[in-house]
């Protein structure tokens, strides 16, 4: 189920088709958000039926017209959904198990079927794309128009060059006002980095970040091919090399920078998810948008 | 010397090194984790490679083609070769070839005194193992001829050919000096002109009066010095005096004509000599060995006409495919 969702992402070009494939292996109970009574705003009043719930029934209603009544709530989140994707030139690293797999379209669909769960609760989403040392916004909104154009933005996303910088990032943060929940999708190996800044300041904002740290298998297991020279997307100069004696000084640097990014998300209360891309993606989906502390 | 042109083939060296690729390093995969890893030496291959090689090529054979034009090389292209001089006996020449065993080998026909002056100048043009005859009247040269290779030479005297010289005499002792001139030997037939012509080559002036001025010939036996004023300042050798006029050169002598038979052979003998040239001699057939000292003389270029067409050829399609090639 896994390898087969796996390489469904690997070799699907279209996106929505991947995302309704994946939220229907979900099922349902994410879709019982838990903005669900933020937005709670009066619509009208309809004829009690068998089986309303009682704590619905208008009661000062019922006593003046000897009937029972049911609020019924248009239910409006005010709550935007924004999903932040890293298109730094690291995502682009591949899957050593799953071909022509990798990070930033593992991020993409992900990205791309919460947005589809916000489209369908009635959440505003927007986008914010940030690569090439430029941030690209696709402002908040809602409907399934703005889905397509959200996962056509999506789609366009290519790997390139870093994040931006501090400052080009803080001066964007006043996309996020009203209050909003922020779906981050990056490879966390630049931490801190401008993106974490702005996560954490933004959930000092009282902002609801959940972050999700992709990698590849290879990079849990430390089990890449020692026959190929390797270099470092993002830094032009520098050959790097990996062999059975490089090993555990690997493993040992990896897992004391994700455990740094680990302590510093939980420090500052952010929910962090650590996937392999080789994983199931709706298992990931789940945790990552499980509410913490369930 | 055009041979030192060759010691420049290592120019060829630069343009080689031009479109010679840098080495390059080995391909490397990108690894966004990298980070986590030591940095280790860039391992780099020596591999030659080579930037548009048909421009290298066409590079390299323009400079060899303008080194080769310079050196003037020579193709040793020639076979077995008999080198009959002109006028000799077709069939003597047959039955010395045929005995020779080169009935078959190329015929080379040139007058007889340049036979070998152009087997020496041409010798670098014969294979190392063509067999080289030269046959008929070959004369005499002056100089022991040395070749770089083998060469023979079997000669067959031809009848001297009869030459008509032709002497005018002005003289009141003309008996004295056609009994002279009677007495010469040899080849060459002296005839008396009654008049001076065209054909005149010596005119005997033994006359108190100068000639008209009209009259030229190559040379003038003069008796009276007072009628040739250029005789005043003439070079004097045993009693013989010369200079040089507009009419010709002239030669004074005071005792003339001579009296005594052995004067006038030595007079003779130097008109011979100095004006008519020495009668040829026809060679003893015999076979010159190479000589490893012998240096052929400098080509002539036979096959530079070829090299300078090869040149502009090359030239025109190296700039042609350097200019598409910026396009």
């Amino acid at each position: 189920m896994s390898l087969a969702n796996t390489a469904l992402i690997a070799h699907t070009r279209k996106l929505d088709l991947v995302i309704r494939h994946v939220l229907a292996g979900l099922g349902h109970g994410i879709h019982a958000g838990r903005e669900r009574g933020a937005g709670v705003e009066f619509s009208e009043y309809r004829a009690y039926v068998p089986g309303d719930e009682w704590r619905r029934v208008d009661w000062k209603l019922a006593a003046r017209a000897d009937r029972y009544f049911v609020r019924e709530a248009e239910r409006d989140s005010h709550v935007a959904v924004w999903l932040v994707l890293d298109a730094s030139a690291s995502m682009a690293e591949p899957s050593r198990n799953v071909d022509g797999l990798d990070k930033l379209a593992y991020a993409r669909m992900l990205l791309g079927c919460v947005a589809a769960i916000a489209q369908r609760q009635g959440d505003a989403f927007g986008l914010v794309v940030l690569g090439g040392g430029k941030v690209a916004f696709t402002e908040a909104s809602r409907g399934p128009r703005h889905l397509q154009r959200v996962l056509a933005q999506l789609q366009r996303a290519e790997p390139a060059g870093s994040l931006p910088d501090a400052e080009t990032l803080k001066a964007s943060l006043h996309f996020a006002q009203s209050p909003s929940a922020i779906y981050a999708a990056s490879d966390l190996l630049d931490w801190p980095s401008p993106l974490s800044i702005a996560l954490t300041r933004l959930r000092q904002m009282r902002h609801d970040v959940r972050v999700l740290g992709l990698q590849t298998q290879a990079e849990v297991d430390a089990s890449f091919s020692g026959d190929l020279a390797y270099r470092d997307p993002e830094q032009e100069e520098g050959v790097f090399r990996f062999g059975a004696d490089l090993k555990e000084g690997y493993r040992r640097n990896r897992e004391a920078h994700f455990g740094a990014v680990t302590a510093q998300c939980r420090k500052n209360d952010m929910p962090l998810t650590l996937a392999a891309i080789e994983q199931s993606p709706i298992e990931v989906l789940r945790r990552w948008l499980r509410r913490p502390g369930r | 010397m055009n041979a030192l042109w060759w010691l420049a083939l290592p120019v060829l060296l630069l343009p080689i090194w031009w479109h010679r690729k840098k080495r390059v390093q080995n391909q490397a995969a990108p690894m966004a984790t990298a980070r986590f890893l030591p940095r280790t030496e860039p391992r780099q291959t020596r591999i030659w490679l080579w930037s548009d090689p048909l421009l290298l090529l066409l590079r390299c054979l323009l400079l060899i083609a303008l080194i080769a034009w310079l050196a003037d090389p020579v193709y040793p292209w020639r076979g077995d070769t008999v080198v009959v001089t002109q006028g000799a006996d077709p069939a003597w020449v047959e039955g010395q070839a045929k005995e020779a065993g080169l009935a078959n080998a190329e015929r080379v026909t040139l007058p007889a005194a340049q036979a070998l002056g152009w087997v020496h100048t041409h010798e670098r043009e014969w294979r190392a193992d063509a067999r080289l005859l030269v046959l008929g009247d070959v004369p005499m040269p002056a100089a022991k001829p040395v070749f770089g290779r083998q060469v023979e030479v079997r000669t067959q005297a031809a009848a001297p050919a009869k030459v008509e010289r032709h002497v005018y005499i002005a003289s009141e002792r003309a008996g004295e000096w056609r009994r002279m001139f009677a007495a010469q030997g040899g080849p060459e037939k002296i005839v008396i002109d009654d008049t001076p012509g065209a054909a005149t080559t010596l005119i005997v002036w033994d006359r108190a009066e100068a000639p008209p001025t009209s009259l030229r010939a190559g040379l003038w036996w003069v008796t009276n010095p007072s009628a040739f004023p250029e005789l005043a300042k003439a070079r004097n050798l045993d009693g013989l005096r010369y200079a040089d006029s507009a009419r010709g050169r002239l030669w004074h002598h005071a005792d003339w004509p001579p009296q005594h038979p052995d004067a006038a052979r030595a007079l003779l003998d130097s008109w011979q000599q100095l004006h008519v040239g020495p009668r040829p001699f026809t060679m003893a057939p015999q076979v010159f060995a190479a000589s490893p000292g012998a240096n052929a003389p400098a080509p002539g270029g036979a096959l530079r006409g070829v090299l300078l067409a090869i040149l502009a050829a090359l030239f025109v399609l190296e700039r042609s495919l350097t200019h598409a090639r910026r396009r």
